[in-house]
């Protein structure tokens, strides 16, 4: 009898000797490489990406009017690298387009009818460029008789509540035709954070903030270190408080602005604007109007654009409000200077104000500001850009961080349970043979035949009916009908082995079924064990997406069949192209296809070292 | 054992593998813990009282169990499956006239061009083991395999439909035959294929993989036998040797398979029907699970599983028929 230490040396002598022949096959090991290296994505995602996978958000208790949060970018956002890809359109483009008139009579009055060039129909009555204007038209107008001339700019002007319109004011020959040159900018934008509470109330901030106001010895700007808006995050943080003091007159209009300058870099406009407050107005009568807004310096005079405008009223408790809103909507809304239209057209310098006017009042009243926050979300964010989850898109990145965990473990625990079930079973019915062989046999072969699929959709569809899906079940679901074929094949191998002379040899010397099963078939059977894991992962791991794919997985974790369940409903593929949207579905599916080709590998090399049948071909 | 004993055989084994199946889906619907189909009819009640009641019937719902059961059988054997609550239509005319003829028709062609490729290959490859042609053959069948069919379809879509431009990325039938039917055969024949081409490229990619690893295995097996050799030393040619005596007996196992591959391929025209919107039992699948179809989802999965059913019996058949270990052993 060899001792222990013996033993030991002779496991791990053939160990090494097995770990050596591994490393010298290159398919494997590059499996096990790959494994690792989703192993790693799989325990590290808390490290490698701070937002959640299903439902993220930003600063739950910055946003004290946003329960939740804010949304961490725009839906259907592209990667933030797009920024440093050449041949991704970037910076002002010049673009020329040309359209055709006929004047028609309509009601007695004449109308010009503009049309795209090759088209058959005029229908718009204005030039409708494909392309917002950045900057200047150059309008020239060929007549019938072929003479060309350009435009004043008092002959025509941009729609107001429109970026791409252009309305000629003057009447031309029918048959005009109007070549439209102008600029435009496209650009990959990213998520610009102006103001954020933390760094709004407090005195080092005021000093960043310039105040402008027309009336200084009546209103005065200052920090307040007790009255601020109590947060989960700061139980008293300070706010900045604006006085007014008529003296007892009663004053027309005083106007304060707290501004804070800032670049913004791109030439395309932010997708969205994110604009955030708390205000409480201290006075015994209405009269104060808060307003923000973004400007910016022209040679003409500031050009203004409110994002929110709002009465304050008298009250004792801050007033919260959170608006978002689109770049035509803020257009829309702003009623001053509407001829121009070009909010962030172009690169520049702009500036966020919050501007406070007081109206009619003849008494002291004071306003206290806080929590301000403001975001410009743009149109690229992330490694692998956004979804369009709404109203939280989610980071595809963390998405397919978090879905390695789902994958790997659903893969690796379902293939465990299946081979052990099928090992027990395989051996059992095996060994005892008999009635109990047959029972069992029979129920493997009727689940052999029913179609995977179908049976999983129809029962977790049943077990949807009382929201019983989880992945637990579909862990559960996947082992039960996974353990079939490999109990199969352990069977037979227990048959054939059942009938060896060293079996015989060992019932002989008095040992029992436990010991035999255990001592001298498990340690032959065992081989088949690894090949089996290795191949019964991937299986997994595939049905698992493919059931999520489907629709079928747990809504409430983020698995990569979910992912691409998300992308098929969206219908981006049918409407937009896999092109555009290529992030949103090819790294899920890259890595589904990597983890079970890797898996496979590793089972393919273990059967060519392991299985001797193989080994004697070589 | 005659050949007549082992059909009869087959169809008794059939026929209790139909109960069980019946019996299976009446435990899933009925008798999991929470009972999902009469929980799905009670909440129809607020819906559609009329429809509510027409189901309630159709299942026996009012009654016990064990009659339930009865009902079950009866309705599974008649193929009566009942109102679709969304749809309001009947659910086997829906899957027998409408679903299942395109259904098969892809899954016909589909497995003749993958079984045809897929063994001659698996032949060529087994025959030049170790080559380049084998190494790069199995490694391309282990990566498809491993591949999700989904990926394989957008990677189809992209490639043949957006980029190419060859086929169109989606549908049964061109459009326009919803108010002009086709009248010319040739239009017919070229428009259902130029709908059908990238869902059977696709499922074809799928499953020819595993047609040759299977191929190539079972041609490996019987390669290295004694009679290949004395076929060998008696002077037959190469090619002979290979197709007339190698593949000949090496194809017993491929037949089981074809039965077997049959429900692989039904899992994987399910997606693939649901990617390219083709009007089969697998769009039928998917939207069943969109709009929480019960009734319909417990007819496809009877069906599906009949197909299958069917299909193992006339691989047995063929088995049987082939194989004179059978009739004599």
């Amino acid at each position: 009898m060899a001792t222990r230490k013996e033993r030991l040396t002779f496991t791990f002598k053939r160990f090494r000797g097995f770990l050596k022949q591994f490393g010298r096959n290159r398919l494997g090991t590059l499996g096990v490489f790959i494994v690792v290296f989703f192993v790693c994505l799989a325990i590290m995602a808390p490290l490698l990406t701070s937002y959640d996978p299903i439902r993220p958000s930003v600063g739950m208790d910055e946003y004290p009017a946003l329960t939740g949060g804010r949304k961490i970018a725009e839906s259907l956002c592209v990667p933030a690298w797009y920024k440093s890809i050449p041949w991704i359109p970037k910076g002002r483009f010049s673009i020329e387009e040309r359209f055709y008139s006929i004047l028609e009579v309509y009601y007695g009055k004449e109308w010009q009818i503009f049309g795209r060039e090759g088209q058959v129909n005029a229908t718009d009555t204005s030039l409708r460029l494909t392309q917002r204007v950045a900057s200047i038209a150059n309008i020239t107008a060929t007549a019938p008789d072929s003479t060309a001339r350009t435009l004043d700019p008092t002959e025509w002007e941009q729609t107001p509540s429109r970026l791409n319109e252009i309305v000629v004011k003057d009447f031309f020959p029918n048959g005009t035709t109007y070549a439209v040159e102008y600029f435009t900018g496209t650009d990959i934008t990213e998520n610009m954070e102006l103001a954020s509470d933390p760094t709004f109330a407090s005195e080092a901030a005021l000093n960043a903030w310039t105040n402008q106001t027309n009336r200084p010895d009546i209103v005065a700007v200052q920090y307040n270190s007790e009255k601020g808006y109590v947060t989960k995050l700061s139980k008293e943080s300070g706010c900045i408080e604006i006085s007014f003091d008529p003296h007892g007159a009663t004053i027309e209009n005083v106007e304060v602005t707290l501004s804070v300058p800032f670049q913004y870099p791109y030439y395309q406009p932010p997708k969205s604007f994110l604009v955030h407050y708390a205000a409480m107005f201290e006075a015994s009568s209405p009269g104060a109007t808060l307003t923000i807004l973004f400007s910016k310096e022209t040679q003409t005079g500031p050009e203004e654009y409110i994002l929110v405008r709002k009465e304050l009223l008298p009250s004792n408790i801050y007033d919260l409000v959170p608006t978002t809103s689109t770049q035509k909507e803020v257009i829309d809304n702003v009623g001053v200077n509407p001829a121009t239209n070009k909010i962030f057209a172009a690169p520049g310098q702009y500036a966020f104000s919050i501007r406070i006017s007081f109206q009619n009042l003849n008494q002291t009243a004071k306003v206290y500001l806080d929590n301000l926050n403001s975001v410009l979300y743009g149109n690229a964010f992330g490694l692998l850009g956004t979804d369009n989850a709404e109203p939280y898109p989610r980071d595809l990145f963390s998405s397919l961080v978090y879905g390695a965990r789902v994958s790997l473990f659903i893969g690796i625990v379902s293939a465990l349970l299946s081979t052990a079930i099928g090992l027990f079973l395989g051996l059992a019915s095996g060994y005892i043979g008999g009635i109990f062989d047959e029972g069992i046999m029979r129920f493997a072969d009727l689940l052999l035949v029913l179609p995977t699929l179908p049976l999983f959709i129809v029962l977790i569809m049943a077990l949807r009916q009382f929201g019983a899906v989880s992945m637990w079940n579909i862990i559960i679901i996947i082992t039960f009908f996974g353990w079939m074929s490999f109990a199969r094949s352990v069977r037979s191998m227990v048959l054939s082995l059942r009938e060896r002379s060293f079996i015989e040899a060992a019932r002989a010397a008095g040992a029992g079924k436990l010991h035999i099963i255990s001592r001298h078939i498990l340690p032959n059977v065992f081989s088949l064990v690894y090949v089996t894991l290795a191949t019964a992962v991937p299986g997994a791991i595939v049905l698992e997406a493919s059931l999520s794919f489907l629709g079928l997985g747990d809504p409430r974790i983020a698995s990569w069949g979910k992912t691409l369940f998300d992308f098929e409903s969206s219908g981006i593929a049918v409407t937009k192209g896999l092109t555009d949207y290529w992030f949103w579905m090819f790294p899920a599916c890259i890595c589904i296809a990597f983890l079970a080709a890797a898996f496979i590998l590793i089972g393919y090399s273990l059967d060519e070292i392991l299985n001797p049948k193989l080994r004697e071909r070589v | 054992m005659g050949l007549k004993k082992y059909i009869v055989k087959r169809v008794i084994y059939m026929i209790v593998l139909i109960w069980a199946i019946i019996t299976v889906n009446f435990l899933i619907f009925s008798m999991l813990p929470g009972n999902p189909l009469e929980r799905y009819v009670a909440s129809l009640r607020r819906i559609d009282e009329i429809r509510y009641n027409e189901l309630k019937a159709h299942f026996g719902l009012d009654k016990p169990l064990h009659e339930q059961y009865i009902v079950s059988l009866r309705n599974m054997l008649t193929f009566n499956f009942g109102i679709s609550f969304n749809s309001g239509t009947q659910v086997s005319e829906t899957i027998f006239s409408r679903k299942m003829p395109n259904t098969l028709l892809l899954l016909g062609l589909e497995s003749i061009l993958s079984i045809i490729v897929g063994m001659l290959l698996g032949v060529l490859v087994a025959y030049k083991r170790g080559g380049i042609l084998d190494t790069g053959t199995v490694t391309f069948s282990l990566t498809m395999y491993s591949v999700p069919i989904f990926f394989i379809g957008w990677l189809v879509i992209f490639f043949f439909a957006v980029n190419l431009g060859w086929f169109p990325a989606g549908g049964t039938v061109p459009l326009e035959w919803g108010r002009y039917p086709p009248t010319n055969f040739l239009q017919i024949i070229i428009g259902r294929l130029s709908y059908i081409a990238l869902p059977t490229l696709t499922l074809f990619l799928f499953s020819f993989g595993g047609w040759v690893l299977l191929t190539r295995a079972c041609v490996l097996e019987t390669i290295t036998e004694d009679y290949v050799v004395t076929a060998r030393a008696k002077g037959l040619k190469e090619r002979t040797v290979l197709y007339k005596h190698v593949l000949k007996n090496a194809s017993l196992p491929l037949i089981t398979n074809v039965a077997l591959s049959f429900a692989f391929v039904v899992s994987g025209a399910t997606i693939t029907e649901t990617l390219f919107s083709y009007d089969g039992i697998g769009l039928l699948t998917f939207s069943a699970i969109m709009n929480n179809d019960l009734p319909v989802l417990y007819a496809l999965f009877y069906v599906l599983a009949l197909c299958v059913v069917a299909a193992n019996f006339i691989a047995d058949l063929l088995y049987g028929v082939i194989d004179p270990r059978i009739r004599y052993g």
